[in-house]
């Protein structure tokens, strides 16, 4: 099954994905299986969101809302709030499309378009489109073991692969020990400079499952801004109309 | 005799209206003057500022990199040894060879961001080359390996930047890895090419090599040739590079300036109907001219005719008062013209109004002033012209003349 990221459709927050409730030994674990155990959490056959994005930049605060359907290789969302209502984002594998209503067309987005932040928020577009397995990319080792509001975590730092192509030469990840849930993530540049930052506030037990429903990604090397996400309401296995993964959809 | 004599007192008979038709003619005269200076001025000044501080006389280059030389690739790059930049050297009429970096950045001031060109340069061999030193216009440029950087005023003022504050400059490597060079700015520069002074951060070669991964790869050589030799030296390169086996290629600061070259063609349309007007305007003013000297004298060509003047005598009266009108009128155009190019040359036309006198958002690299220059063929050809209109259009009307009936002419009330 592909893995499919993050709970705002494309897989924006790849970080704070589906725990189970199982309990795991946590002494006999190695970084690779732990990696594993959260990525596993993130599988699932399809999914619908609602949500709100909330872009704050230098005391200035955006709320966007946004539906999103995901399957197991596409994503579709579409924004919902009145300034950016019609426009929508379209993923299909590695492609991004987005089409924006006063413009009436469909862009691809790609090249050095995938740096920039979508819609305004700290998430690049190259964030949404990374979908291969962490573990395929990273050499990962625990390096040690902190509470994180109350919550005890393995530290897991994970270095890029040689030969592999990564946004992000070496990331930081504080796995819940019983949840194996991603709490908190650190993402660095290759120079050793921390670039992003995530952090989840809130899980909620939804359908068996504890589903981060609350987060919030920083871009480090910019002052007083930030980018919440809040799921407000998800459904798995959902009815998904066909031609949703469609270019004729986005228009 | 008689009839140039005639021809000529006629010029001084109805002088305000000869004058009027005169002076018509000379500021149209005097608008395609100053128009032809200033659009021959825009296209010389974009040429030199593309050479001087974008491309060189030409670029060396891997022919896929020239392919997609607009997304900036770190694929494709010229690996240097001295080997390829002392051959290129010793080519004779080549004056300065500078290896250069060009990769796409994001650059951060620690509160907002902003997409940039990068540019990885050898200071050296960047100033044999490229003269935007000169126009440092606070701080200094920087040395090899040290970490500064040097960014237009444009951009600084964008960003709210000065010399000394440090900023960071987000890349990707050549697997793609995002990657950071903080450096701190070590000089301004205000260079007359708008585009160097929006989007450009100058960083030293090596500095920008290490953070994007690529060894001592470099994504092009720009050389300074001498001037209006470029086709020889071309020819040469490729012969060199044949020898060698490289899969190089060198691409003339014209192939870089296609925009310009596009502009320079509408130019040459944008001229050509201006010209047709001024004639036009010539051309009207003659025939009004003649036409008004037709019907008043209309009694005196009877009165002629009758004493035994002949129809192409009384043609040619008409055409020697038009052809002094054009020679008086192309005279007066070409001394306000003159006047009008001159203030051109040496002050230049302000195009402040135009987003804060940068034209390149029109795709044309000129800043503050648009300088006119000298092109004496136009005032010659324009004064011929002006006469060869000015006769060819009094044919008609003073034919119409010349044909009236002598005793219906003299009585004709």
């Amino acid at each position: 099954m592909q893995k499919i990221k993050g709970f705002l459709l494309i897989g924006i927050v790849i970080l704070f994905l589906f725990s189970n409730l199982t309990v795991i030994s946590a002494t006999e674990l190695t970084a690779e299986e732990i990696i594993k155990k959260r990525d596993d959490n993130e599988y699932f056959d399809s999914v619908k969101i609602e949500a709100e994005m909330i872009i704050v930049s230098g005391g200035r605060k955006i709320i966007k809302t946004m539906v999103a359907l995901s399957d197991k290789k596409n994503s579709f969302v579409e924004f919902t709030n009145p300034h950016d209502r019609g426009t929508k984002f379209l993923k299909r594998e590695d492609n991004l499309w987005m089409f924006f209503p006063d413009a009436e067309e469909i862009i691809k987005i790609s090249g050095h378009m995938l740096n920039q932040g979508m819609m305004g928020s700290d998430f690049s577009y190259q964030d949404i489109m990374e979908s291969d397995k962490l573990t395929d990319l990273y050499n990962f080792k625990i390096i040690g073991e902190e509470e994180i509001e109350g919550r005890l975590c393995y530290v897991l730092e994970g270095v890029a692969r040689e030969g592999v192509k990564v946004s992000y030469y070496r990331r930081v990840t504080w796995i819940d020990k019983e949840r194996f849930i991603g709490l908190k993530e650190e993402l660095y540049a290759q120079s050793g400079k921390l670039l992003k930052e995530t952090k989840t506030n809130e899980i909620q037990e939804i359908e068996g499952r504890w589903i981060p429903v609350d987060s919030v990604m920083e871009n480090k090397l910019r002052k007083n801004t930030y980018t919440g996400f809040k799921i407000t309401l998800i459904e798995f296995n959902p009815e998904i109309p066909e031609g949703t993964f469609s270019l004729q959809n986005l228009r | 005799m008689f009839s140039l004599k005639l021809g000529l007192k006629n010029l001084t008979r109805q002088k305000r209206r000869n004058i009027l038709i005169i002076f018509v003619i000379a500021f149209a005269f005097f608008g395609y003057l100053v128009m032809d200076s200033l659009m021959n001025g825009m296209e010389e000044m974009s040429f030199d500022n593309i050479k001087n501080y974008d491309t060189g006389n030409i670029q060396v280059v891997n022919p896929e990199y020239w392919e997609d030389r607009e997304d900036l690739p770190l694929e494709n790059l010229i690996y240097l040894n001295q080997d390829i930049v002392e051959s290129i050297k010793k080519i004779e009429g080549v004056l300065g060879v500078s290896p250069e970096l060009r990769f796409k950045a994001n650059l951060n001031n620690g509160i907002d961001e902003t997409a940039v060109i990068g540019l990885g340069i050898s200071f050296d061999q960047y100033n044999e080359v490229f003269t935007t030193q000169n126009y440092i216009v606070e701080g200094s440029m920087f040395a090899p390996g040290e970490l500064k950087a040097v960014i237009g005023v444009s951009l600084a003022e964008l960003m709210d930047l000065k010399v000394d504050d440090y900023i960071t400059l987000l890349v990707r490597t050549k697997d793609d890895t995002f990657n950071t060079i903080d450096v701190e700015i070590a000089g301004l520069v205000r260079a007359p090419n708008p585009m160097i002074n929006n989007g450009i951060v100058f960083v030293p070669l090596d500095v920008a090599q290490q953070a994007l991964n690529i060894g001592n790869g470099v994504s092009l050589l720009a050389l300074k040739t001498v001037s209006g030799e470029e086709e020889r030296i071309s020819k040469s390169l490729t012969d060199n590079f044949k020898n060698k086996d490289l899969n190089l290629k060198p691409y003339s600061w014209k192939e870089s300036a296609s925009s310009v070259i596009a502009l320079s063609a509408a130019k040459k349309g944008g001229i050509g109907t201006v010209l047709l007007v001024v004639l036009l305007i010539g051309m009207l003013g003659i025939i009004n001219n003649v036409i008004l000297s037709a019907l008043e004298r209309t009694e005196e060509i009877g009165m002629m005719k009758a004493l035994g003047m002949r129809e192409w005598e009384i043609v040619f009266v008409f055409m020697i008062e038009a052809t002094g009108i054009g020679i008086l009128g192309g005279l007066a155009g070409c001394l306000l013209g003159y006047i009008g190019v001159s203030w051109l040359v040496k002050y230049g036309f302000s195009i402040g109004y135009i987003s804060g006198g940068d034209a390149s958002g029109y795709g044309i690299p000129i800043l503050d002033r648009i300088y006119g220059i000298w092109n004496y063929p136009a005032f010659t050809f324009l004064f011929i012209l002006g006469i060869i209109i000015a006769v060819l259009s009094s044919i008609l009307p003073s034919y119409w003349a010349a044909k009236k009936d002598p005793v219906k002419a003299i009585y004709h009330r």
